[in-house]
């Protein structure tokens, strides 16, 4: 492991800003923490960088403890939010200062310039001052100055939050071109889910001062493992059900929502903790909905197009069924008019349970029933998608 | 209010305030002659107090720079128990009548003071001597560097001092190579005013330097003893010499520091 971090607690006044966070980062990895604004993402970061001290917690880089290290001694490349480029130093100068401050010599220190600069595409900008880039100029110098310096883990405070979209499109793909060719274990924190599914070879998501979900992007956006983590990757339709019968394939469920006027009730895939809870919370993800004009052998209901929303190059189409509204995203195409009744249908596997816990612990430290039970010798079960919950 | 009766209002309140300083500067030069001037330019009193002037207020620049930054370093940088009343203490001069400030150096450095006896022991003699002068400037001026120096140092953003530390950068190497030159025309601007300040002194130097002809003469000594000697010409010139050192310093670093190296962070 490349970085292992340890029950880090951090508090500013009352408000605990991080609560008992642990996480293991491996070598190489490329690790986004996605959450939302003013959820400690930042703070995360500077405990790990050295520019903060946690209250509580330990942290390793590459096994060596780092919590008494000053910053100048943990080996972090730091991408700021803002990039923090020093404004009296041309580009090349930039890129050098970290080189310079460790005292290398100066032919050393232009032949690891010249590469880092030629990495990120600026070597004819490299007299060139701040004032004369562009945003996306600025954080490739920041991007270099940072890996310049070769350090253990790069660590990327939302480096592309000031850009346009397109530019942060740009420059995700070369982001992650570079993270690969350097090979260096970087941690990228971010509000915006398009970055981490594109940066991310895992991502852990950050709610209320802990880790709700850690996982590869697949998993994080299509098996979300808490309500918050649903709604935050936009698998926003969470329905609150209770358990009415259950057998070998499928289970049934009553949707339990304080406005609905109408008993619905919907069949869902069986997973094993329908055995053990019977009240609890189901995902339904926006585009695994269809709309249709007749409705289907199971999980049809009538309801009323509410509204049309335009996102680019979908629609999100919210539907209300006696009450219940539910999120259904389609492909951009003419769509009926509002308060249009219209058949909502989904198949029983567009559903899973969200577990309801929060990981407290790095992932692999957890272990379903399923892998306890082959450790022990037992193999009467297969390992099935919803293993870890 | 009608913006363009706030306009005026500005206006003319910045008239008003500009033409009262024109008009007391032209009162001054009106009382003297070009060729009365020139005369008493090359006069030996006039000259002696000059230099005195020059030299005791640039040893105290100097000085002021030396002590001044390392404590607006503390103040700008570091969070320390008590940093609120070392901070007012540091401004403490600027408020208190210079009078009160060269009384309190008189007790204090005089021959049964505390720092006084100590340095007569020594062989050291700050009464009525130059360095009385160098002591009472400072003592009065360096806060003017210490509050600019601290308010520039303190301009610089966070993170970029937290990119430095991240770079490896001690603090010493981040404070010659980050810290000086983004904070350059703050510190020259502090610099600036603390020497003004102290070339125009006239109470607390007046109390420890007393007023000894081509000794502890200063400028501003010698304006208010000339004038209570009834010689108005002699006080007028060096009067009009002070009040250029003062203004053409002060438009030079204006004009020189003027956009040149700001930086937008």
């Amino acid at each position: 492991m490349s970085i292992v971090i340890r029950n880090i607690t951090k508090a500013f006044g009352k408000q605990i800003v991080l609560n008992n966070l642990s996480l293991e980062i491996k070598k190489g990895e490329f690790h986004v923490i996605l959450g939302p604004s003013g959820e400690g993402k930042s703070t995360f970061l500077n405990i790990i960088a050295g520019l903060m001290k946690p209250d509580k917690g330990n942290i390793w880089i590459e096994g060596q403890l780092v919590n008494k290290l000053s910053p100048q001694k943990r080996e972090v490349g730091f991408v700021f939010q803002d990039y923090a480029l020093f404004p009296h130093l041309t580009v090349y100068e930039n890129v050098a200062y970290g080189l310079r401050a460790k005292g290398l010599k100066e032919k050393v220190i232009r032949k690891k310039v010249f590469r880092y600069l030629e990495l990120v595409g600026l070597m004819t900008y490299q007299n060139k001052y701040l004032i004369a880039l562009s945003g996306g100029q600025k954080q490739r110098v920041a991007l270099a100055r940072a890996l310049a310096t070769e350090p253990k883990v790069l660590l990327l405070d939302e480096p592309l939050s000031h850009l346009d979209p397109h530019l942060q499109e740009q420059l995700m793909d070369e982001l992650k071109d570079i993270q690969r060719k350097t090979a260096v274990t970087t941690l990228y924190v971010t509000h915006n889910q398009a970055e981490a599914i594109v940066l991310g070879d895992r991502i852990s998501v950050l709610y209320q001062g802990h880790i709700e979900q850690v996982g590869e992007p697949a998993e994080v956006f299509y098996r979300p493992k808490t309500p918050f983590v649903a709604k935050f990757v936009g698998a926003t339709n969470v329905l609150n059900v209770r358990l009415l019968e259950v057998n070998d394939e499928r289970a049934k469920f009553r949707i339990v929502h304080p406005e609905l006027k109408k008993v619905l009730e919907i069949i869902v895939l069986k997973y094993p903790i329908f055995n053990r809870k019977k009240t609890l919370s189901l995902c339904l993800h926006p585009e695994k909905i269809k709309l249709c004009q007749e409705p289907k052998e199971v999980n049809s209901f009538l309801g009323t197009v509410l509204k049309v929303e335009n996102q680019g190059p979908i629609l999100q189409v919210t539907v209300d069924i006696w009450g219940l509204r539910l999120k259904v995203v389609l492909p951009k195409v003419m769509f009926g008019a509002l308060n249009k009744e219209i058949w909502v249908c989904f198949p029983p596997d567009a559903l899973h349970p969200l577990c309801g816990r929060c990981y407290r612990l790095p992932i692999h430290l957890r272990e379903c029933k399923q892998q306890k039970n082959k450790r022990r010798g037992l193999n009467e079960v297969t390992l099935s998608p919803t293993c870890s919950i | 209010m009608q913006p363009l009766i706030f306009d005026l209002l500005i206006g003319l309140t910045a008239c008003v305030f500009f033409a009262f300083i024109v008009l007391v500067l032209l009162a001054l030069a009106g009382t003297t002659s070009l060729h009365q001037l020139w005369h008493q330019i090359h006069s030996s009193v006039v000259l002696s107090c000059i230099w005195i002037s020059l030299e005791t207020s640039l040893v105290v620049a100097c000085l002021t720079f030396l002590c001044g930054l390392p404590i607006a370093y503390l103040l700008a940088l570091k969070d320390f128990k008590g940093k609120v009343v070392l901070d007012s203490l540091i401004d403490l001069p600027i408020v208190i009548p210079p009078l009160v400030t060269g009384l309190a150096l008189l007790v204090i450095l005089g021959g049964d003071g505390l720092i006084g006896r100590i340095l007569n022991r020594w062989g050291i003699g700050i009464i009525f001597t130059k360095k009385g002068i160098i002591i009472a400037q400072l003592f009065v001026a360096a806060p003017f560097f210490i509050k600019t120096a601290k308010e520039s140092i303190s301009a610089i953003p966070q993170n970029l001092l937290a990119a430095s530390a991240t770079l490896g950068a001690s603090p010493f190497y981040t404070f010659r190579y980050l810290i000086l030159p983004l904070s350059k025309n703050g510190l020259l601007a502090g610099l600036v005013m603390s020497w003004s300040r102290a070339l125009g002194e006239f109470g607390a130097t007046a109390m420890v330097a007393g007023c000894i002809p081509r000794k502890t003469e200063t400028m501003t000594i010698a304006i208010y003893m000339q004038a209570m000697g009834g010689d108005l010409v002699s006080a007028t010139t060096i009067a009009l010499i002070l009040v250029a050192f003062s203004f053409f310093s002060l438009l030079i670093f204006k004009i020189s520091f003027r956009r040149k190296d700001e930086y937008r962070y």
